[in-house]
């Protein structure tokens, strides 16, 4: 199985790319007739001997197959960038370099095949969920990365290089295995230009907050809107208002499945407050109706002040919104007797994965050894204008600069992670938070549905993850 | 066996890639392959029950929704191709020979205009017509200026009108097919019989129940089937049009859509989604024959 024959191979690439549908699904699977369970390929494991220069042995004349996903951070980063300082290191290496927009789509085959890519940037609508892949055995832990030495101080491994606690949306289980690059996170958008014009100020807490929606609203604008169509837009509103309340333990206590966590009551007063959002006509019409672009087009031209949306917004916005937009970024104002007021969801998104059965894993490795050095991240943020996870960056990008000001310290940090972990829970409590937004149900309904379908993935028997701080 | 030595190649071909595939599908939808992995477990019958406890809501509603498409399509869009139809080619004024209502050609054009546009295009124009009113949804803003009730949240936010939405566009996009259909089948139909019913004082309603119809019976039992197929589908118009996919919450989720989200989507299970399809497979064998059963009319020779 290790190594196909060429005809062997081709034959079921022509039966993949026929069959469709539903045909498509057995067409794969075609490597039963090779392949048993656990017969997969030969994997070597990769250690780091702790020299500098080639702490993973990297076999100089091996090829290395990338793959990055073509969204908002293009692929100019890795093909003019960490892929010419790789071969600048392994001239005689031979980069496959493949950019595509759907992973899932066209890298499944080659999971099933047993030829995976080397270094595979798994993000985007159409990422495979990681936490199938390390269920099925498929991802490479990358301790050893991160016990190396750091490119540019040796004396520091790679991990001590990093912002603390930007590896845990990547940790399953207390071991990574993924390598979230991009430094990342939500908050609550406005436009400074327009809140300067209306002598306007930042809510700095919700109270606040319901006054100046009633004189936004007064001013003739929408106070809010939002991706009603894409309803995990909303899970930092709801996760970070309920958790600056009652503290980062809410938010952990829901993410480890335990029992009433969700009943618990600063959720409740979390919920209470979103829903009074629609329940006081402070969310512009039609809202639970509209997609993500509809919802930043009614935020750029100004017929809505506030929008909850991802730290990537201002840079995907540069050449839409109006010159003089000025994109400011608040964490959600916390209710009243929070204890946690300044806790922001972030943590490093847009995950790079080394598949277990990677031909070229030492080249994987060191590969990702030079996205993470001082040189790598500078590319990263020049190509694609966002921070990376490395600690002490200079942030020349307004819009990041504003949200890595939100992150004080690392404790008030945080990422949720239950509806990336379980999609048995995201399928239930996802509609349901959409409900609760648009008014439909009411936040003790919420409650229940997202208790039941956090208590039904608690028995069922899916493989469990735990939040650690 | 010289001869039968061509066949070879093509039974070869069709054997390996229409009838294998179709055969791996029973197989996976007995393991637990993730759709990832080079090998797998063989777990009996557990894809068949587990289906039915649907943590992820994707295939009950998925069977509840194509039933309904499957119910209610092709009755509509037979009932309309057929009145359309008649009235095109033989419900023309009382007095004369046997045609259509003025105008009859260029309505034939206009009613097949969305055949020819791709399914893509056709889900595209219908989401931005249900779009909400505030970013320019074309119907609920009609509702709203003659002051008519109308979703606010558009067609494709409504958990009540999302399906029906979704309906109408297919009965849109396929009456004009069948009416062509249709009408090319009335034509078979001798002017003689007409005149004779006619003379004789047949109103059109009872030319149409007593001599279109059963004429054209055959012709209709094919639309069923065609139909039928088409309401199995809907998968495309679904995953264009509305939220997540199959939402809001769930209210327009369809059996090709779950197979798709557990395959290739966020499900992660290739033996599942096999499973569905191998039950969507035999619950179609069944309501074929039933159906082919059920309508079985005497020929009739003309």
């Amino acid at each position: 199985m290790s190594n196909p024959d060429t005809s062997d191979l081709s034959r079921r690439r022509l039966l993949q790319g026929t069959a469709l549908g539903v045909a498509a699904v057995p067409a794969a699977g075609f490597l039963a007739a090779c392949a048993t369970s656990g017969g997969d390929a030969d994997s070597e494991d990769v250690t780091n001997s702790g020299d500098a220069e080639n702490p993973f042995g990297v076999d100089p004349a091996a090829p290395l197959d990338v793959v990055i996903f073509d969204g908002g951070f293009g692929d100019k980063y890795a093909t003019e960038g960490h892929q010419v300082m790789y071969n600048e290191k392994f001239p005689d290496a031979e980069i496959i370099h493949a950019t595509e927009e759907d992973i899932a789509a066209t890298q499944q085959p080659r999971f099933a095949d047993g030829d995976p890519p080397d270094v595979l940037d798994d993000s985007g609508a159409g990422k495979i969920a990681i936490d199938a892949l390390v269920n099925d055995g498929l991802l490479a832990e990358l301790t050893p990365l991160l016990e190396a030495p750091s490119i540019d101080d040796p004396n520091l491994t790679v991990q001590e290089t990093l912002v603390d606690g930007v590896l845990k949306p990547g940790i399953y289980n207390g071991k990574v295995y993924a390598l979230n690059y991009a430094m990342g996170g939500w908050a609550i958008w406005y436009d400074g230009k327009l809140f300067e014009d209306q002598g306007w100020t930042a809510p700095t807490t919700w109270d606040e907050m319901m006054a100046l929606c009633a004189e936004i609203k007064k001013a003739g604008i929408a106070p809010w809107t939002y991706a009603g169509q894409h309803p995990y837009y909303l899970w930092d509103s709801l996760y970070t208002l309920a958790a600056r309340h009652g503290g980062r333990d809410v938010s952990v206590a829901i993410d480890n499945l335990e029992p009433k966590a969700w009943e618990h009551e600063s959720v409740k007063l979390a919920a209470e407050a979103l829903y009074s959002l629609q329940d006081k006509g402070y969310v512009l019409k039609g809202t639970p109706g509209i997609n993500h672009i509809d919802s930043q087009t009614k935020f750029n031209n100004r017929e809505a002040a506030f929008l909850p949306c991802g730290s990537w917004l201002a840079n995907e916005q540069i050449d839409v919104a109006p010159d003089d937009f000025v994109y400011s970024a608040i964490g959600i104002p916390p209710l009243e007797g929070s204890v946690q007021p300044e806790l922001v969801w972030s943590s490093g998104e847009e995950p790079f994965v080394v598949p277990e059965h990677a031909k070229n894993k030492p080249g994987a490795y060191e590969y990702l050894r030079i996205m993470l050095s001082k040189e790598g991240s500078k590319i990263f943020a020049e190509k694609a204008q966002s921070p990376t996870i490395l600690k002490d960056q200079e942030i020349t990008n307004p819009p990041a600069a504003a949200l890595a000001s939100l992150v004080t310290t690392a404790e008030n940090a945080y990422r949720p992670q239950l509806a990336d972990w379980y999609i048995d829970f995201k399928e239930q409590a996802e509609p349901a938070l959409a409900e609760l937004m648009a008014g439909k149900i009411t936040p003790d309904e919420f409650i229940g549905v997202a208790q039941k379908a956090a208590d039904s993935v608690a028995k069922s028997d899916v493989e469990k993850f735990t939040q650690e701080y | 066996m010289f001869v039968a030595s061509f066949l070879v190649l093509p039974v070869g071909l069709y054997l390996w890639l229409v009838i294998m595939p179709f055969i791996q599908a029973f197989q996976i939808s007995l393991t637990d392959w993730s759709g990832y992995t080079t090998g797998f477990n063989y777990i009996g019958f557990d894809n068949f029950i587990n289906m039915w406890d649907d943590p992820k809501q994707w295939v009950i509603p998925g069977f509840t929704h194509t039933g309904i498409i499957l119910l209610v399509l092709p009755v509509i869009v037979i009932a309309m191709a057929l009145f359309f139809a008649f009235m095109l080619n033989v419900g023309g004024r009382s007095q004369g020979g046997v045609s259509g209502v003025r105008g009859a050609g260029f309505y034939k054009i206009v009613y097949f205009f969305p055949q020819v546009l791709a399914t893509a295009i056709i889900a595209i124009v219908w989401a931005q017509i249900y779009k909400p009113p505030t970013t320019g949804g074309l119907l609920a803003s009609a509702l709203e200026a003659v002051g008519l009730p109308y979703p606010e949240n558009g067609f494709m936010g409504s958990t009540s009108l999302v399906l029906p939405g979704i309906i109408a566009v297919m009965v849109w996009s396929s009456v004009g097919f069948y009416l062509v259909y249709f009408s090319s089948a009335m034509a078979a139909i001798p002017q003689d019989i007409y005149e004779a019913a006619r003379i004789d004082g047949a109103s059109r309603t009872k030319t149409f129940f007593q001599i279109t119809l059963p004429l054209l019976w055959e012709s209709v039992q094919t639309a069923w089937i065609y139909l039928g197929i088409i309401a199995l589908d809907g998968f495309v118009l679904v995953f264009m049009m509305t939220p997540s996919q199959g939402g809001p919450n769930h209210s327009s989720e369809v059996i090709g859509g779950a197979i798709y989200k557990f395959a290739f989507g966020s499900g992660n299970d290739a033996g599942m989604a096999s499973a569905i399809g191998v039950v969507l497979f035999l619950a179609v064998l069944i309501l074929t024959v039933v159906s082919l059963r059920v309508t079985r009319r005497e020929r009739i020779e003309f």
